[in-house]
């Protein structure tokens, strides 16, 4: 009966775990946010980018289904942007770094 | 392989999904250009930067991430119940994402009003008198967040053309791709947000 092929079999309720995750995630964010003692030991950037990682990782694997997609294309192209991404990333940040006298 | 699958239907849905994902990996260089723009002058102006992110509402921030989140929820559900040949739930979920989408612009608006009262916004005489890094700073925000809201605006329009889709019947049961294809951008809109939030607001 169904036809189209990339059925997708999550159920409501998996859906409301993985959205109550990225709420909880949101507030663990927000309270590192208003702790003065995190903000000024420097922790609070890299923790709260770690926290944006997983919730995007949890949004494309579970919201935008790539677990379960069987395509061979999708574990090349995203993984291959992602790499050209970290490229500009480095050389950038390369530049950055060793540049002297230049504002 | 789904080609021909309806009689004079040709359609070929794991290519317009691909084709799709083609142009989410786009809009992620698209905005991956600004984090690194945002990165560098951070980088070199980590003061001015500190400073200035200090001025927005982390309060109001966090109450857009949440809208955001959970209209990203709706929307999973809204193709989970068309898949399931809920029609009625479908659409109303899908109602509760545009509402949530529209939620999070008026948010935005209010945050945007509230410093342009302040005469913080591109060029004014205010901000030209600040800093350097903090000039950067402002300006991103208003670029980032811009074209942030702007891809939340186009959502929220395919959304309604995908609500009119299912309500003619279009949509349906063996026939969904469309509504995912159009969620697939909803949740990538989500996820630049996911990014700006912990950037902008004062939290780093």
């Amino acid at each position: 009966m169904k036809s189209d092929k990339h059925e997708v079999s999550l159920n409501y309720r998996s859906y409301v775990l993985v959205w109550l995750a990225l709420i909880i995630l949101t507030g663990i964010t927000y309270g590192v946010a208003t702790s003065e003692g995190m903000r000024l030991n420097g922790f609070a950037a890299p923790i709260a980018l770690a926290i944006a990682g997983t919730k995007s990782g949890l949004v494309l694997n579970y919201f935008m289904h790539l677990r379960s997609e069987r395509l061979q294309i999708f574990r090349i192209m995203i993984p291959l942007v992602m790499a050209v991404f970290f490229v500009f990333i480095a050389l950038t940040f390369s530049d950055l770094a060793f540049r002297q006298g230049v504002k | 392989m789904n080609i021909m699958s309806e009689a004079g239907d040709i359609r070929d849905d794991t290519g317009a999904k691909v084709g799709m994902w083609l142009f989410l990996l786009s809009e992620i260089l698209l905005f991956g250009g600004m984090f690194i723009l945002y990165s560098a002058y951070r980088f070199k102006n980590p003061v001015d930067f500190h400073n200035a992110s200090g001025e927005l509402d982390v309060t109001l921030g966090t109450l857009n991430t949440l809208i955001l989140l959970t209209s990203s929820l709706t929307m999973a559900l809204s193709i989970s119940a068309i898949q399931k040949g809920q029609r009625r739930p479908s659409t109303y979920l899908l109602v509760a994402t545009i509402f949530f989408g529209l939620l999070f612009l008026l948010n935005k608006g209010i945050e945007w009003g509230a410093k342009i009262d302040h005469g913080i916004y591109p060029n004014s005489s205010t901000l030209l008198d600040r800093p350097r890094g903090e000039i950067l700073f402002f300006g991103l925000y208003y670029v980032m967040t811009g074209l942030h809201g702007l891809h939340v605006l186009a959502g929220i329009c395919l959304l309604a053309v995908m609500m009119a889709f299912i309500l003619k019947g279009k949509i349906h049961p063996s026939r969904f791709t469309p509504l995912e294809n159009s969620g697939l951008y909803w949740h990538l809109v989500d996820i630049i947000w996911i990014f700006l939030y912990p950037l902008f607001y004062p939290i780093t």
